[in-house]
């Protein structure tokens, strides 16, 4: 189950941004705001690395267990960009990302 | 004083390196101005690090003004943590008062006084005897200004406290009483260890551990004093053995200390440019040679080796030499990052250990942020946060989240580093603070900016669609405005909350817009916003923010003066394109160039003094209705009167056209620049450059001199009726008229000069277009033409009626357009040779009135005369009356055809037809015909007056003939040139009347000739015949009995020459009375052969003979 799910663009604004507990959304984006200083500094560190580029799997900001949420997010948004009519650089306004999302975040027992 | 033996004041400035100096707090006693005090504490601050004596060590001091008592108590446990030196600064101006100053020292010595080294008190302001004399411990100052020595007063109170140190240090490292070494212990420790008789412990292992503790705590202390007095190499080989003393006793909170002792021991070595940043610049700044000599003699290092009986003497451990090689390597950088980690996880252990848990987690930050490892850093960054001391004041929570930002922002963790100077900057306000600190609230959140990506400058957000963190953009920037405003600088909220509206306005939901325009008014109410930078006190400037989106515009274009005030150049001889100065043609290189003017200047004229107009299409995003006030525009180039405009947008209008105005005053190139509004009590300059996606054809344009202005006013109502003419000319005027055919219409038109400049020259031209149907028009004649009036007031000019005279489909409408051009100029236009062309389309429809369908003659009894039949055809729907000059009047009624006979004169159309001819000298045959035709045609319909009216209607009009007028007609109309007269008895004769005449007495006959004709005709003979008529269809030619002629009845004339008379006489002879006819006939050999036998019409003479009366 995740809390707040959020796509970046690689020029530092959200492409999407969704929060379960929507009164206190504000709080979320301050999280994940301050959460891409370490972003950059992983993706940075990767460049120096040389690891494998095909990764795009950073890892963990905070202990989560999820690896398989990441694969699944990141095929959906592989989907919005796929869409010919998706303007890169835009907000996500997909309807099936915004399903895949809202799977995630029901908790699942 | 309840004694709390927590350390609970963190110095959050704290870096690795400070664990070399010595710790010296410099207090003012007494009464001292803030200024004076600060003004000597810098001066003390500048001699920060003192190379010692003859030797290479370098001593550091850190200087306090504030340092709480119970962190001293710490001093122990880090030697740089111990108030070693205490410098009093004081006022004291009679040696009065001295005394008692003095005791104020000794009372400030008190709180430090476990601790102090040594002492100084600067006097300042005493005179006399107590100031001379010499003191060690105190100096004296006359006053603030006059006091060189200060610097060397210090450098000599360092030196006394190195002295200690080093005494102490040679001390505790070759304390000989071995077994008897005391155990150091931090404030919280004290009370557990009261009251432990360590001599009588019982067992022994117990003992050696705690000797061991003993030990390994002394050896820390004492690589703490050799670090402090410059001997870095010593005191790293002092930490191992203490580490390793320590580790096998379990002293963690010691181990820890002794661990972070070997690691700043370490950072020191590797970085002797410092970890404090800033703080750490400023250390060194000044003494940057020392330091960089500092480095190249590593201190410490050599005495080791020379002097190692300085360690090996030592009671503690015995066996240090082979500790020495170890010590020599200090920690890896890795290293000392591990070892920080250690020391920290073993501080962790003790809750009263917080500050130097926290004060190790920033020396590590610092440390990783040179090495560059931000990650790592702000792992322990992340713990730091997590520290908890104790309830922290208001302003220790400020500093506390202050130092954390710029922790980050020394990692490069920008984001987060804005993330928690925000939350310092909500500290300052925090609802529990008495008096909120709302300008360092403003202050800070003013700094967050750069992490939010977020520049005050609206220009940073008209390139593209904005993209950012909108949320949290938004929040900043309202906070921004709420700080500002409580501030009570509410300019600055107006310019926040403008950039919130301009620069988020997509983001913003409807509520949103509602409630932030709603507070932008509120607040320009009291404060309009302006165009005006705002130069905030830290040197930041807030650039305007215009509203380039409210409303948005999408298209500028200049518009072009209306038809009528257009001006236009007059044609020069030297042509129009003077612009070109190149001989040549055409050239690629100017070609191009003109391209590029051409895009940017815009080919159409602008007048001075004249109202010009720029349309906007522009929408408001709003969900509300928008009110722009005071939209003008923004022009440069010519002095330009804007004449503003207020407009209320819809709701989310769609693009909507707005027309700004204005009025050059001046001539040359104007340049709009863009429009100026005010939004919600905000004033705006727009500039076109700022505007994305605006679209714009041009955006200059030439003003030219002032020009008169005509408005034209006829007597005739307006028509919607619009002409197009073929030529591109505009008509500015048009009117139109139905009219029936024949029908004359007087149109007055009144031209009045509207404008400033004097009407100097004024041409009028009339031009008739094409109709649709074809019909003939023969021209406006105009009364006069106008030139050089000046200021004309009315003008009235009758224009004939146009007239239709195809006889064919007259039964439908017919349309004439015309156009009456008036070509005007004067003022300071004129003479830069423009003009005004100002036209009056002129719309008729022509509805059929009256026409002939057939025309014929018939001879009249005179041969001068003939009669004219006509059928004449009423084609309206009313009854109409026809009439002639003769006034006889025809009634027809609708869509009835009478015939009317009109008897007319017979015209002489050869006196006049040479007119045309004369310009048409080479016209050919044809045309000269055409025109002959043309003229007769307006001959007979001026003397036939045929006039029709309709009284129900009230209308009259002309009918003409002309058109129908064929070759036949004409001849039986045409007069014959050669005019043939017959006197009788000298009286000219014709055939209505008879001439009278006596029976028996001889009447004289005479036969004209008048030549009217061009050439010369003759020789005639003519033949008179006399006859009766017997009104029965009977002549009697058999009068040779009843009359008789005298002499010859055959005349012969001559022939005669153009435009001469001749006439043959003879005589008659009634014999009876009766009405006698004579009918002259020529001979048919003598008339000549190539002239119409019209030519040749006698007049039959009728006479009547009477008897004579006696």
């Amino acid at each position: 189950m995740a809390v707040c799910v959020a796509v970046i663009a690689k020029e530092n604004y959200p492409l999407y941004i969704r929060s379960t507990p929507t009164e206190n959304e504000l709080k979320f984006h301050y999280m994940v705001h301050t959460s891409l200083d370490v972003v950059d500094e992983k993706i940075s560190a990767m460049g120096k690395a040389l690891v494998d580029q095909r990764e795009l799997y950073l890892g963990l900001l905070y202990p989560t267990e999820d690896y398989k949420m990441f694969r699944k997010l990141h095929n959906s948004y592989t989907d919005v960009m796929c869409n010919p009519f998706y303007n890169p650089g835009d907000r996500i306004q997909s309807r099936a990302f915004d399903n895949m999302v809202t799977s995630m975040m029901i908790p699942v027992c | 004083m309840p004694r709390d033996f927590k350390m609970s004041v963190p110095d959050y400035m704290q870096c690795a390196e400070d664990h070399q100096t010595l710790l010296v707090v410099v207090q003012p006693v007494g009464i001292v101005s803030e200024e004076n005090f600060f003004r000597i504490y810098k001066r003390i601050c500048s001699v920060s690090q003192i190379s010692v004596r003859d030797s290479q060590r370098v001593l550091y001091i850190r200087y306090r003004h504030h340092y709480p008592p119970e962190n001293n108590e710490w001093g122990d446990f880090q030697t740089h943590r111990k108030v070693v030196g205490l410098i009093t600064i004081t006022d004291c101006f009679s040696a009065k008062d001295w005394p008692q100053t003095f005791e104020k020292f000794h009372v400030q010595k008190e709180i430090y006084g476990s601790t102090l080294y040594d002492s100084r008190l600067f006097v300042f302001g005493l005179q006399g005897e107590i100031a001379e004399q010499a003191r060690t411990d105190v100096a004296f100052y006359p006053n603030y200004e006059d006091c060189q020595m200060v610097e060397k007063r210090i450098e000599d109170f360092i030196e006394s406290l190195f002295i200690v140190l080093e005494s102490k240090r040679l001390d505790r490292a070759t304390d000989k009483s071995g077994d008897k070494i005391p155990l150091l212990c931090v404030p919280f420790e004290k009370k557990d260890f009261v009251g432990l008789d360590t001599d009588s412990s019982v067992l022994l292992g117990l003992k050696r551990h705690y000797k061991k503790r003993c030990q390994g705590r002394m050896r820390k202390h004492v690589g703490d004093l050799c670090l402090q007095a410059g001997m870095l190499q010593d005191s790293l080989v002092h930490y191992h053995m203490s580490v390793e003393l320590l580790r096998s006793v379990n002293d963690f909170l010691w181990l820890g200390a002794a661990l972070e002792g070997l690691c700043s021991a370490s950072v020191i070595y590797h970085y002797p440019g410092g970890t404090g940043g800033k703080s750490g610049a400023r250390r060194f700044q000044g003494s940057a040679l020392s330091a960089e000599a500092a480095n190249r003699h590593r201190p410490g290092a050599q005495e080791v080796l020379i002097d190692p009986g300085a360690l090996t003497t030592s009671g503690i451990n015995p066996d240090t030499s082979t500790e020495i090689g170890r010590a020599k390597n200090c920690l890896s950088p890795e290293d000392i990052i591990d070892k920080y980690k250690e020391a920290i996880s073993y501080y962790s252990k003790y809750k009263n250990a917080g500050v130097i848990e926290l004060e190790a987690c920033i020396k590590a930050v610092r440390v990783l942020a040179i090495q560059k490892r931000s990650m790592e850093a702000s792992e322990f960054l992340q713990n730091a946060v997590y520290i908890n001391l104790r309830q922290l004041s208001e302003e220790e929570k400020i500093q506390r989240y202050s130092i954390l930002s710029e922790l980050y922002e020394l990692i490069g963790f920008h984001r987060k580093s804005a993330f928690f100077k925000r939350v310092a900057a909500m500290q300052c306000v925090a609802p529990s603070i008495a008096e909120p600190g709302w300008r360092a609230c403003y202050k800070l959140l003013l700094e967050t900016l750069p992490g939010y990506s977020l520049s005050l400058d609206p220009k940073d957000f008209s390139r593209g669609t904005h993209r950012g963190w909108a949320a949290v953009q938004m929040r900043l920037l309202h906070e921004l405005v709420y700080a500002s405003r409580r501030m009570g600088n509410p300019a600055l909220s107006v310019r926040h909350l403008s950039f919130l509206l301009q620069t988020m306005l997509d983001f913003l939901s409807d509520q949103e817009k509602k409630d932030v325009t709603q507070s932008l008014e509120n607040y320009t109410s009291k404060c309009p916003g302006t165009m005006e930078p705002i130069a905030l006190p830290g040197g930041l400037t807030l650039p305007p923010v215009p509203f380039t989106k409210l409303p948005i515009v999408r298209h500028v274009k200049l518009l072009n003066l209306p038809a009528s005030l257009r001006p236009h150049k007059m044609k020069s001889l030297l042509g129009q394109n003077m612009s070109t100065k190149s001989p040549f043609i055409y050239s690629p290189i100017i070609a191009h160039n003109r391209g590029e003017e051409r895009s940017k200047k815009i080919d159409f004229q602008w007048v001075q003094g004249d109202v010009c107009e720029v349309q906007l299409m522009v929408y408001n995003p709003m969900p509300f209705e928008l009110r722009v006030e005071n939209m003008g525009l923004l022009t440069s180039g010519v002095e330009f009167e804007s004449l503003p405009a207020a407009l209320s947008l819809p709701a989310e209008s769609g693009l909507y056209p707005v027309t700004l105005v204005g009025v050059p005053q001046t001539t040359g190139t104007i340049t709009v620049n863009g429009y100026h509004t005010t939004v919600f009590g905000v004033f705006s300059d727009c500039l076109l450059d700022d505007l994305p996606g605006i679209k714009t054809s041009g955006s200059t344009v030439e003003v030219i001199p002032a020009l008169p202005r005509l408005q034209i006013s006829t007597s005739l109502p307006r028509s919607a009726h619009s002409l197009q003419p073929s030529s591109g000319d505009e008509i500015s005027t048009n009117v139109s008229v139905q009219l029936y055919n024949g029908e004359s219409q007087q149109l007055i038109i009144k031209l009045e000069n509207i404008g400033m400049e004097p009407l100097e020259k004024l041409e009028v031209t009339s031009k008739v277009l094409t109709t649709k149907d074809g019909i003939s028009v023969s021209g406006f004649p105009l009364s006069s033409p106008f030139r050089q009036v000046v200021r004309p007031r009315v003008e009235g000019k009758p224009v004939n009626p146009p007239e239709s005279s195809k006889a064919g489909d007259c039964s439908h409408v017919k349309t004439l357009e015309a156009v009456l051009n008036f070509k005007y100029s004067g003022g300071p236009g004129h003479t830069e040779g423009y003009y005004r062309n100002l036209s009056l389309g002129l719309h008729v429809e022509v509805e059929p009135s009256v026409f002939f369908t057939r025309v014929s003659t018939l001879p009249a009894s005179s041969t001068r005369q003939c009669h004219l039949l006509l059928d004449v055809f009423n084609s309206t729907e009313h009854e109409l009356t026809v009439s002639t000059r003769n006034s006889e009047v025809l009634i027809l009624h609708a869509g009835e055809c009478q015939r009317m006979a009109i008897q007319v004169d017979k015209f002489n159309f050869e006196s006049f037809p040479e007119s045309p001819g004369e310009k048409g000298q080479f016209a050919n045959p044809k045309q000269l015909e055409e025109e002959r035709r043309e003229a007769r045609g307006l001959e007979i319909h001026s003397k036939l007056g045929i006039r029709w009216r309709i009284p129900s209607l009230k209308r009259s009009g002309e009918a003409s003939v002309e058109g129908l007028l064929n070759q036949l007609v004409l001849e039986h109309l045409q007069l014959a040139p050669l005019q043939w007269d017959v006197l009788v008895d000298g009286q000219p004769c014709d055939r209505e009347v008879a001439a009278a005449c006596q029976v028996g007495n001889p009447v004289r006959l005479e036969v004209r000739l008048t030549n009217r004709s061009p050439r010369s005709v003759g020789p005639f003979a003519l033949t008179v015949v006399p006859f009766q008529d017997h009104q029965n269809g009977v002549h009697n030619y058999d009068l040779h009995d009843t009359v008789s002629f005298v002499g010859s009845s055959t005349f012969y004339l001559d022939a005669v020459q153009p435009s001469s008379q001749s006439a043959c006489l003879g005589a008659l002879l009634f014999l009876y009375t009766g009405d006698f006819f004579l009918h002259i006939r020529f001979h048919e050999d003598s008339t000549s052969k190539e002239l119409p036998p019209s030519w040749f019409c006698l007049p039959s003479v009728h006479v009547r003979a009477v008897e004579v009366q006696a």
